[in-house]
């Protein structure tokens, strides 16, 4: 069986890509995925602790998390395709409005 | 059954329903929907005279509900109030009626009726009011409809300014007013009180009850706050500056303030709160003394003035003073003295509105004001000129008149007051008072009737509308005082009984060396086994004084004229001067007291405010403005940094969290 620490491995390296993306990327597509990223990471640690543990009230709740996770999705990129309408861009450094 | 008591609310209801329906239709109706109100106050004349016929004598109509805490709502009808109240009905109804004539044509018809109907509820309500608060809130609404309509053409500076001038004046008492409320209120509320359901603080019942309770001194300022409530709206000196003034509205309003609906509501408070009067140490002699020296003090300026409205008007300060004098005398003669004041109040109300109806009358016809471009009116206003010789007969005092009968126990009164406190002051006042009275009446009448034409006027007689209700007032104004006389003084005189207020009691907390109590019947038996004996000379100074002035007048003014007024008294002579000028009061109060002293002042306080107030208040905007300036920079519109701070601040939630689990919170 494959030891629990490299599942938490896994998750902390994708929690850190993501999180790396969410401050470097611009593109709102690109964002997007780094926050399913971070999502994701979490749901991997809900299942590995799940497996390990006789218990499947993990497993449960990461299949809430990933349709959750599909729900905001469809939200996030609505609001991107508004914003191309609205601005011809989803650089969001360039939508900035509501800046001061 | 119902019975006319049950409908007693609508004694002021209706004229307020007139006031609705007028101010909102009576554009469209004609006569500005002026019979509304006249039909308004007619009803609350006959729901009076159903009331009266079913409680007197000897009951008392009380109907109250609670308003809120310990303060309620309610109608009080004793024996003074119902006086009150069929005067105010019958003589508003007849002016109102006359002002379907006089007002006439006027653009502004439906606001005149609109807000003589108000004018009219307001005053009925602070009549048959409960409570002093109550009162109080009526009073206010006298106040206020007064002032719309002694400014009624308030295009024309001088009557703008006379009605700020009345507003203004009157303030001053009724801030006086409010204050003797509110001190009233609180010594009452510390007695602690056992409250019957049903009674409430401030009700006059109760306010009579617990007299004795509290202490003389705080009663002394409750009544001469009270007083000087009362000299406000009483036009007495030294507030007595707007009701000359007062001229500037229509006539029929002069008569409406002057004889029903205003300044009576001063002397009504006086009797009204009569036995808190009588209980404080020297609560009733600043009323005499008020009384007294403004009788005196107004009549004079009554001898100079040429404006007919005018010298009415200083005949109704002064006869004010003689109706606050005749209560005040109570200190010696008990309640009686409320009896005798009310009466002259109720035949003075006949009387002027009769004088003013018929100055205006004259006014319509002749078109001036000015008595110096009348003369030889009578030829061509019969009818005018014979119910005006009524009402001056009447105020003058001429035996066998109403107001013969009324002033004349005035003088009673004040001569027993005088022999036995030993004060003269008051009834001195009084005597030359009504000499003057007679003079400057008969003067006017003169001068305006007798003679020949002194300019040229229109010459035309008064329509009927405005005749036939003069005619009526002329019959009261003669005769009303025979036949009512003792039947009045027993009534009102003896209306405290009702309520169990013990004179004996009071006096010795008011410190009365000489007090009565009850028991003044009628003329004869009053003072009890203290009376006092008249002299033939006092008995008969009276009719004297009130003939003698009359025949001044006659041997001055009229056409069989022996003596000339220029020898006597020069175009310079200094007196007239100050008469004419009255008093320097317009230049002490308006002038110097207003324009300089208020003015300054209130420049200070505006600097005050712009200053420390606001000053304030715009620093502190500024400083949040200044902060939040800085603060809105937070929001860079960059999302990474938005990132940054959540992905912080949840790393410090974690640290923090970390470190109260080790530290075991």
């Amino acid at each position: 069986m494959i030891p629990l620490e490299l599942y938490i491995l896994l998750a902390a390296s994708m929690f850190t890509i993501g999180l790396y993306g969410t401050f470097t990327q611009r593109n709102g597509i690109k964002l997007m995925m780094c926050i399913e990223l971070l999502l994701n990471s979490a749901n991997i640690n809900l299942v590995a602790f799940s497996a390990y543990q006789p218990n499947v009230n993990g497993q449960v709740f990461a299949l809430f998390s990933i349709a959750l996770a599909a729900a905001e999705a469809g939200v996030g990129f609505a609001i991107l395709i508004a914003l191309y309408r609205l601005y011809g861009t989803i650089d969001l450094d360039k939508i900035n409005t509501m800046r001061w | 059954m119902t019975t006319y008591s049950d409908y007693a609310y609508l004694i002021v209801g209706l004229p307020v329903l007139a006031f609705v329906l007028t101010i909102f239709l009576g554009w469209h109706l004609p006569k500005g929907g002026g019979f509304f109100t006249v039909l308004a106050t007619f009803a609350g004349f006959i729901i009076s005279a159903g009331i009266f016929t079913e409680i007197f004598p000897g009951e008392v109509l009380h109907q109250s509900m609670h308003w809120f805490a310990t303060l309620n709502v309610g109608i009080l009808i004793d024996p003074l109030a119902l006086a009150m109240l069929l005067m105010v009905t019958f003589v508003c109804t007849l002016i109102h009626t006359y002002a379907l004539g006089y007002m006439d044509g006027d653009p502004g018809m439906a606001r005149y009726f609109a807000e003589a109907g108000l004018f009219t509820a307001a005053m009925l309500g602070l009549v048959f009011s409960d409570n002093i608060l109550q009162l109080f809130i009526f009073w206010e609404l006298v106040g206020l409809c007064s002032y719309l309509l002694i400014g009624f053409w308030y295009r024309k500076p001088s009557a703008a300014s006379a009605a700020k001038k009345a507003f203004l004046t009157t303030r001053v008492g009724d801030v006086m007013f409010l204050a003797a409320i509110v001190i009233l209120y609180n010594s009452m509320a510390s007695l602690n009180l056992n409250l019957a359901p049903g009674e409430y603080l401030l009700q006059f019942p109760v306010i009579y009850k617990s007299l004795a309770l509290i202490d003389p001194g705080q009663l002394t300022i409750i009544a001469l706050l009270f007083l000087g409530g009362a000299v406000g709206k009483s036009g007495q000196f030294p507030l007595d500056v707007w009701l000359p003034d007062a001229m500037e509205g229509p006539t029929t309003v002069s008569a409406m303030i002057h004889a029903a609906t205003m300044v009576t509501a001063g002397v009504y408070l006086v009797a009204r709160m009569f036995p808190l009067f009588y209980a404080a140490p020297y609560g009733l002699l600043a009323v005499v003394y008020v009384g007294g020296f403004t009788a005196f003090y107004a009549a004079t300026m009554g001898l100079t003035a040429f404006d007919i409205k005018r010298v009415l008007a200083f005949s109704t300060v002064s006869q004010l003073g003689y109706m606050m004098m005749a209560i005040g005398t109570g200190a010696v003669v008990g309640a009686f003295a409320v009896g005798v004041g009310m009466f002259h109040l109720i035949a003075h109300s006949f009387f002027k509105a009769l004088l003013f109806l018929c100055a205006g009358s004259v006014i319509h016809g002749v078109g001036t004001n000015d008595m110096r471009e009348m003369g030889g009116v009578g030829k061509y206003m019969k009818w005018t000129m014979l119910t005006m010789l009524a009402g001056g007969l009447a105020l003058a005092g001429f035996p066998l008149t109403t107001g013969f009968f009324s002033k004349d126990e005035i003088l009673v009164v004040a001569y027993e007051y005088g022999s036995i406190s030993h004060q003269w002051l008051p009834y001195i006042f009084g005597i030359v008072a009504a000499l003057m009275t007679a003079f400057y009446t008969f003067r006017m009448w003169f001068v305006a009737f007798d003679g020949e034409p002194r300019s040229d006027y229109h010459k035309h007689e008064s329509p009927w509308v405005m005749l036939v209700p003069l005619m009526i007032l002329a019959v009261f104004a003669l005769a009303f005082g025979a036949f009512s006389q003792s039947g009045f003084y027993d009534a009102v005189g003896n209306n405290f009984e009702h309520y169990g207020v013990d004179f004996e009691e009071l006096a010795v907390v008011g410190g009365h060396a000489v007090a009565h109590g009850e028991g003044h019947g009628g003329e004869a038996e009053h003072g009890g086994e203290e009376a006092v004996e008249e002299p033939f000379i006092i008995k008969i100074l009276p009719i004297v004084v009130g003939v003698g002035g009359i025949l001044l007048a006659l041997l001055f003014y009229s056409r069989w004229k022996k003596l000339d007024v220029r020898k006597y008294v020069g175009e310079r002579d200094p007196i007239r001067g100050l008469l004419l000028k009255r008093y320097y009061q317009h230049e002490i109060l308006t002038a110097w007291f207003a324009e300089t002293v208020v003015y300054g002042l209130s420049l200070i306080s505006n600097m005050i405010d712009i200053k420390i107030v606001d000053g304030v208040l715009n620093k502190i905007s500024e400083v949040t403005l200044a902060f939040a300036g800085n603060l809105r920079k937070v929001q860079t519109g960059i999302i990474e940094n938005y990132i940054t701070a959540l992905v912080f601040g949840v790393v410090v939630l974690v640290i923090l969290i970390k470190i109260g689990m080790e530290v075991g919170l």
